[in-house]
């Protein structure tokens, strides 16, 4: 909804128990009625969809009244479908538009997610794009507003000037609000796109279309990176202050009138079916009621308590059948293994270049890397509140970072228009990545009981069954081979992952339920090397990079298996972690320094500076890897450093861990930690510090401790004790190194510092103990195995 | 059986009908709307739900509501009104401001999706009540080693929380902070 406490007159928010009614959407009549609003449009764009304009409860993207407002005392309202997950993007968005209109962002409110209420949809990932939309918006209205302000004051466009919303020349001036009040403008966004909706054929192949939404396009004057004020300078988040005092609504605080409390009773393993439900015991449980379809039950009650007792009671009792299918999590690489692999889902290179430079090579290296399933365990397990009124409209409050997709999947299982359903986006826990594709949570549950019971359904996951049943980043087995000249130099490269998919965007519920859902396809990808990210060593002209994708591990059984999904640098932090190993194993097989060894593999000046400057932060001293002191055994701790990069979305990355291993006891404990980042201009210093720094920490907790077990019918990491992550006595000290250029556009600041821990601490444990680390999590039991197994490598 | 039940919270009495081993979460979240606690793991794991008994965190997943009955409950929506009175401040300056933790946590822009902070700053008060000047050490200390569990933040906060504790510590040894 919105991070602002302000909200505009037609938008009662932050109050969810007096709610917009759904049958009143807000509609263009409403915006003009409300005066001073800027209304708009120029001309016809190219490739505008219609279609949006017909439905009232969606906004149509080209008109620009559905994007921003202007009001009589200057504030601005401003609406995007991308959401705040926390990483800062509602300060960068009140930045880009403040930026472009000239006032200052604390004069705009934003209005986030809801499918009713904002224009464009996309996910909340990748907000460069949903960043570049609203100041696009702001640049065609900033130049709106200057055609205004020239004819009201009579002096020409060229020689007006706009500071804090107050537009001046030849020593007149008039603000914004009042260019606006009472002025219709006829300005129409030009966009191209589309809503999302569900669409067995898309080609991202999680069954769903248009889940980027749409795209402003054209290419309106904007203002020079040398004028920036706003951008550059450290806006707080506009949530904060709310979430600090309590104010903020979150998705957990949604009451409505009549509203039961749910608790799911989920099926004893990943593959059982439904027998018999368990029964209530009315007089212990004298308001609560059980709701069954297929293999979805839940129990009900006014009282949460009374709900969570007797879902307890039933699950007890309740029936299921058995079953195995699952290879047991100690047996992935094995299972992964003997998957009857075709050809690969893609591949990027030459491969009969490459293969004659390894048959040829004087040397080569080789190994294999391999990452357990991992996910994304937030703090708060997944909540929704679903309302499926008499009428058959659906109104979701939800956490999704991708509400446009959501709605597409909820009027797919419930067969019903798109139409028909409104999703309202709230605060809570974090997704890390998880519902970017418009899947998983608690929503089809909620609006699946809504609908059975004919009220409003407050769905709320436990722990337990989050860590159970929500979707997984899958496990990988990566082989990479290297050909070296006679210097150590990589002359080709060859590399090939394997995964079970992570793409599955159908939501739990549905799949449960036994009702229509997206049919998303296996597959996977080359992410180094992708429209998100560049081939970081740009010496290495003969490559050939492999991705193989399976389905799900125990696709076949009736809840779809261990459902897999992306996960923050989807893809690119797991076959990086493999590409930087073996960059490690080839460093240290020449005898050179590690950073020395990558700068020789490379032209790109960005990386090359942003790799000195970090090393020069982590007081780098140049030797190879292990260190002359390295040791696999003992009872004292032996220390170790090493480093990793990442390439992607404009923004080059360097990690730089050390670390303190105790070979007798296994423990690795990472002293401190330099995290350089290059992403062009840098909108926000303060919040990408932010967000670099978190980075670390959820990639130390890969690297150290994260592990999805199961064994050969269910998840077994089911709590914080069995899931294990980061904590705050195992957080190294962190220093940050920013490096800003104006002539670069913008990069992606956020996701991909996750990527660094997992490769730096594999390094860092190599130039400790002399033995590489190919896999994680490098836990006391496994790193005690590993230095008991390995010879020492010369 | 539903009990009537007497709760001090806040400072404000507070009579709420609930069945007695109902976790004092629940009666906080759905029957009084005091939702700064949230329902993390459900069982004293990770501390989103934590709130001061007598001024001393409990977890108030698994704390049953009559074992509240005749202690003062505080929420974060009550530490302002913690700060002012050791303060003395008076009662419209109260109303205007923070707890220094508070303050702290939005000067270091603490919060990313903020689930679990409001169990984080209770820590802290917790902390700085006993330790006014704790080093780094000890607040990694007190964040993880105190029982039940260590208080988890999935974002990966914890070197902001550090530096607000620290920040909190200074003001809150300076004395009266300034009225908002």
């Amino acid at each position: 909804m919105t991070p602002k406490i302000k909200a505009s007159s037609e938008l009662p928010v932050a109050s969810v128990t007096i709610l917009t009614p759904l049958t009143a959407p807000i509609t263009r009549r409403g915006f003009v009625k409300m005066g001073g609003a800027l209304f708009v449009s120029l001309s016809i764009p190219a490739g505008l969809s219609c279609h949006a304009a017909k439905s009232p409860t969606s906004l149509d993207p080209s008109m620009l009244a559905s994007w921003l407002e202007i009001h009589s005392d200057n504030t601005i309202l401003a609406r995007t479908g991308r959401t705040e997950t926390g990483t800062g993007m509602s300060a960068y968005y009140a930045q880009a538009i403040a930026e472009e209109l000239c006032v200052r962002p604390e004069t705009i409110s934003l209005v986030l997610g809801d499918t009713d209420r904002t224009p464009d949809g996309g996910p909340s990932a990748g907000f460069l794009y949903g960043m570049a939309n609203v100041r696009k918006v702001a640049a065609y209205t900033h130049q709106a507003l200057l055609g205004l302000a020239a004819t009201q004051l009579g002096v020409p466009v060229s020689k007006l000037t706009v500071a804090d919303a107050i537009v001046s020349g030849g020593g007149k001036s008039i603000s914004y609000g009042q260019l606006v009040q009472g002025q219709q403008l006829d300005l129409k966004i030009p966009v191209t796109g589309m809503r999302a909706k569900v669409d067995p054929s898309s080609p991202e192949g999680n069954g769903l279309a248009g889940l980027d939404g749409f795209t402003v396009t054209g290419d309106p004057p904007t203002k020079p990176v040398s004028q920036y004020k706003v951008i550059g300078t450290s806006y707080p988040m506009p949530g904060i202050p709310d979430k600090i005092t309590g104010k903020t609504q979150w998705t957990c605080d949604v009451t409505l009138p009549g509203m039961l409390h749910a608790r799911m009773v989920r099926p004893v393993t990943l593959g059982s079916t439904l027998i018999s439900v368990g029964a209530l015991d009315k007089k212990q449980y004298p308001t609560a009621q059980v709701v069954t379809k297929g293999n979805l039950v839940a129990v009900l009650s006014p009282n949460e308590w009374e709900a969570i007792g007797a879902a307890n009671s039933i699950a007890a009792t309740t029936k299921w059948t058995e079953w195995t299918g699952l290879p047991g999590s100690d047996n992935l690489t094995k299972a992964i293994r003997d998957y009857k692999w075709g050809a690969p889902s893609q591949s990027k290179g030459n491969p009969a270049e490459v293969n004659a430079a390894l048959l040829g090579a004087r040397k080569t290296i080789s190994a294999t890397y391999e990452l357990p399933y991992v996910r994304h365990a937030p703090i708060g397990p997944f909540l929704a509140v679903a309302d499926v009124r008499s009428d058959g409209s659906v109104i979701v409050w939800t956490h999704s970072a991708q509400l446009q997709g959501l709605r597409a999947q909820i009027a797919n299982t419930l067969s019903i228009s798109t139409d028909m359903v409104v999703v309202r986006w709230l605060d809570h826990s974090g997704q890390y990545g998880r519902t970017t594709f418009g899947g998983d949570g608690a929503e089809a549950d909620a609006v699946i009981l809504s609908q059975l019971t004919g009220k409003p359904v407050r769905v709320q996951w436990t722990l337990q069954e989050d860590l159970a049943w929500s979707s997984v980043s899958p496990g990988y087995v990566l082989d990479l081979k290297a050909a070296l000249d006679p210097n150590g130099h990589v002359i080709a490269f060859r590399s090939a992952s394997y995964t079970p998919h992570q793409n599955d965007a159908r939501l739990l519920g549905a799949v449960l339920a036994g009702m229509p859902s997206c049919l998303p396809r296996p597959g996977s990808w080359v992410a180094t090397e992708s429209p998100f990210s560049a081939w970081s060593y740009d010496k290495i002209p003969t490559r050939l990079e492999e991705a193989y994708g399976m389905p799900n591990l125990a696709a076949e059984s009736a809840s779809g298996g261990l459902r897999g999904n992306i996960m923050r640098t989807p893809g690119q932090r797991q076959q990086n972690f493999a590409v930087e190993g073996l960059m490690n194993e080839a460093a240290a097989s020449a005898g050179a320094d590690p950073i020395q060894f990558r700068i020789n593999h490379i032209t790109d000046q960005r990386l090359i500076d942003i790799l000195n400057a970090t090393a020069k932060a982590a007081g780098w001293e140049p030797r190879p890897s292990p260190h002359p002191r390295a040791r696999k055994t003992g009872s004292a701790s032996v220390t170790g450093r090493g480093l990793c990069i990442v390439v992607r979305n404009n923004a080059y990355w360097v990690g730089i861990a050390e670390i303190a291993v105790t070979p007798s006891t296994g423990a690795v404990q990472v002293t401190k930690f330099a995290i350089g980042v290059d992403c062009g201009k840098i909108i926000n210093p303060r919040q990408l510090d932010r967000c670099m720094k978190s980075g670390v920490v959820m990639g130390l907790s890969e690297a150290l401790k994260e592990e999805v077990t199961f064994d050969k019918s269910k998840v077994t990491s089911t709590n914080w004790t069995r899931y294990k992550i980061l904590t705050m006595e195992e957080t190294p000290e962190i220093k940050v190194v920013q490096i800003s250029r104006d002539d670069k556009g913008f990069g992606g600041g956020s996701e991909a510092a996750n990527a660094l821990g997992p490769p730096a601490v594999a390094a860092a444990f190599f130039d400790a103990t002399g033995v590489h680390a190919r896999r994680i999590p490098l836990t006391p039991a496994y790193v005690t195995t590993l230095l008991k197994a390995q010879p020492r490598t010369p | 059986m539903a009990n009537e039940l007497t709760l001090s919270v806040n400072g404000a009495k507070q009579v709420v009908s609930a069945a007695p081993e109902t976790p004092l979460l629940f009666v906080l979240r759905n029957e009084l709307k005091l939702t700064g606690p949230r329902l993390g793991c459900g069982m004293a794991q990770c501390g989103a739900c934590s709130v001061l008994l007598d001024g001393e965190e409990v977890r108030a997943c698994i704390t049953p509501v009559s074992y509240a009955v005749g202690k003062q409950v505080t929420t974060i929506e009550g530490l302002p009104a913690v700060w002012a009175m050791q303060e003395g401040l008076s009662a419209p300056d109260a109303a205007k401001i923070l707890h220094p933790v508070q303050q702290a946590w939005i000067d270091e822009q603490v919060p990313q999706c903020g689930y679990c902070q409001s169990g984080m700053m209770i820590v802290a008060v917790q902390l700085l009540a006993k330790n006014p000047n704790p080093t780094v050490a000890q607040i990694k200390d007190a964040f993880t080693n105190t029982p039940p569990s260590p208080h988890l933040c999935r974002c990966g906060t914890y070197t902001a929380i550090i530096d607000a504790v620290q920040r909190a510590a200074t003001a809150m040894r300076a004395g009266k902070q300034a009225p908002r």
